[in-house]
């Protein structure tokens, strides 16, 4: 996974809001980006880049709404603030339950914006761990044998070694020796460890 | 004959006049070539409060008021010596007036009778006050429900002037924290600060153009504006129309012919129907995917004395069951609908002497929208 930069993508219509959203986050060393409509947004969108998303939810051509469909449909899992106007708010409500980050009423204090864009870019930031840690632990999990993967699915299950050596009809011995392996190949300290690693695999 | 007593029985057998006469809701007057009351029925003493005797040879100038007391007089001398008819045979409005002096608003009829060489001419005069009443009430209770859905349309295009307010606000708020933020930073931002007050003013400016716009159309206005022209009352309300349409992503087209003749109309009340049937299209297409999302406006001459706006759009159309309903008061298939602009256009369409109709745009389906259309006829000349 190439270290994308974290930036903000702001997606409005509106000239002159998108370009002042522009310079309030340039004077806190955020590097933002303006889109003016959905299509230009989703017609570069690129599955790599990290940050947040501000999206309009009033746009001529594909609205707020859509572009939040369509861009979930790629994988995209960047945290999207809404920027609604007064009567947007059952919109909103529609947007959060499909899974926006925050909406926000225009017109806003820029304080209150700041706070929610810093918060959006902190959970890309634990997302972005979680799904590098995801990529690993499942290349470390490719490199197991079919034996291994066995014995570490009865493990993780809180089996002990003596029940899984009566299951697989090996011995006590030869499952030790596995399930060593197993902790080594996936770099796993404890069981817990182990454990929490097998939960990823499952999401 | 002076009085309205005993009429000899008729040989034939008929019924006897008088009681038919006395029965009748109408005032009866027969007067004499001068004017002067040669007989009258019972409904004319309830009518004006006088006594048989009082009247019997009065002239008939003492019921009415105003011109009309001489007047009438007038035209009798006239018809006498000219032959002309002025208000024989014809109906006509007068201000009457009773015995204790109140006057009411009469229709009065006159007939001629001529027997032999001898004139008479029979007066039916109805009270028009009730009449009246009920028209007035009609009247008041149209402007009014005129005034509400104004009211609550005006309402609606609040609500689209502050989304569009909404707009160079929150441009003018960034970029005014933007500023104050560079300058507490201290940092060489000169430029990036006078960028940011220069959109600040034009952003002002753009503010003070949506309040202008909207503030043309609630002006009230009462008027007939004579000799006006069609696509210049279209053209004031459509930035308003554009607020209703841009908040709900649809793009308007306006097509509106500029060599349409003038109009006599009362430009606020077509404005009104304009915005309307704008405001059911939106309405209409809150379904409708975002590529088809249009909606035309469209004025041309369609006969030599009649212009036809219609206003088209692809949304939900009209329903089968629907279609016989819709322009009823109250009747709507919205959940906050009030149901009550499709029957106000049709009045204030009517009043101006045309006709408010649509049709689906497919004759199959309703799927494919439908067109709402008025005509008004162009300004005769006289
Ligand atoms: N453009 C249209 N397309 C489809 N149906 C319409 C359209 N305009 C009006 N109607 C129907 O006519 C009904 C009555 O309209 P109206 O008198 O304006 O009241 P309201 O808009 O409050 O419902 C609407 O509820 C709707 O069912
Ligand atoms: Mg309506």
């Amino acid at each position: 996974m190439s270290v994308e930069k974290s930036r903000v993508f702001i997606v409005d219509d509106d000239d002159a809001v998108r370009d002042s959203l522009c310079l309030l986050f340039k004077t806190v060393d955020i590097e933002a980006i303006g889109f003016e409509s959905g299509d230009k947004f989703l017609l570069e969108f690129d599955a790599d880049w990290q940050g947040c998303i501000i999206l309009d939810i009033r746009m001529p051509g594909t609205s707020g709404l859509e572009v939040q469909k369509l861009l979930s449909e790629r994988d995209c899992t960047l945290p999207i603030i809404f920027i609604t106007g007064h009567g947007d708010v059952p919109m909103a409500v529609e947007a959060m339950q499909l899974g926006a980050f925050d909406f926000i009423q225009k017109p806003f204090r820029d304080q209150e914006l700041m706070d929610r864009v810093a918060e959006a870019l902190s959970s890309n930031e634990e997302n972005k761990e979680e799904v590098l840690q995801k990529r690993h632990v499942t290349e470390r999990y490719a490199t197991l044998t079919p034996r291994e993967t066995e014995v570490m699915q009865c493990v993780v299950k809180g089996q002990a070694n003596k029940v899984i050596a009566l299951d697989l009809e090996v011995s006590q011995r030869t499952v030790e020796i596995h399930r060593a392996r197993v902790m080594e190949k996936m770099a796993a300290r404890s069981l817990a460890a182990l454990v929490r690693m097998s939960l990823l695999l499952e999401n | 004959m002076t009085e309205t007593t005993q009429a000899p029985i008729e040989p034939s057998g008929a019924v006897q006049l008088d009681p038919v006469l006395d029965a009748m809701v109408e005032s009866m007057i027969v007067i004499d070539e001068q004017g002067l009351i040669e007989r009258i029925n019972k409904a004319t003493t309830d009518m004006f409060g006088y006594t048989t005797e009082e009247l019997v040879g009065q002239s008939i100038g003492l019921l009415m008021t105003g011109p009309d007391k001489s007047h009438h007089v007038d035209y009798l001398e006239r018809y006498r010596k000219t032959g002309k008819k002025r208000i024989i045979g014809k109906g006509r409005e007068v201000q009457a007036q009773r015995k204790d002096g109140t006057k009411f608003p009469a229709d009065i009829a006159v007939g001629e009778v001529r027997s032999g060489k001898l004139i008479r001419f029979v007066g039916l005069i109805r009270d028009l006050t009730e009449h009246r009443q009920v028209e007035e009430q009609a009247l008041r209770q149209r402007e009014e429900m005129v005034n509400v859905s104004r009211l609550s349309m005006m309402g609606e295009m609040a609500a689209a002037m502050a989304h569009e307010l909404n707009q160079p606000l929150t441009a003018i708020a960034n970029y005014a924290a933007a500023s104050i933020r560079l300058l507490k930073q201290n940092k060489d931002s000169h430029e990036d600060i006078l960028g940011a007050l220069e959109e600040i003013v034009s952003q002002t400016h753009r503010a003070g153009e949506v309040i202008r716009r909207t503030r043309n159309f609630t002006k009230s206005g009462e008027a007939i504006n004579e000799g006006t022209s069609l696509k210049k009352i279209a053209a004031q309300i459509r930035s308003l129309a554009e607020l209703d349409t841009k908040a709900n992503n649809i793009r308007l087209n306006w097509n509106i012919l500029d060599d349409l003749p003038p109009i006599n109309v009362n430009s606020v009340q077509i404005q009104q129907v304009i915005l309307n049937l704008i405001r059911n299209a939106v309405d209409a297409m809150q379904d409708t995917p975002p590529d088809k999302r249009i909606i035309t406006v469209r004025a041309k001459l369609t006969a030599p004395q009649q212009i036809r706006l219609e206003v088209r759009d692809e949304g939900s159309g009209v329903s089968e069951n629907a279609a016989k309903d819709i322009f009823n008061t109250f009747f709507t298939t919205k959940t906050t609908g009030m149901g009550m602009g499709l029957a106000i256009c049709r009045t204030i369409v009517r009043t101006h002497g045309g006709e408010l109709g649509f049709h689906n745009n497919n004759r199959y389906t309703s799927s494919e929208g439908a067109t709402f259309f008025f005509t008004i006829p162009t300004q005769v000349n006289r």
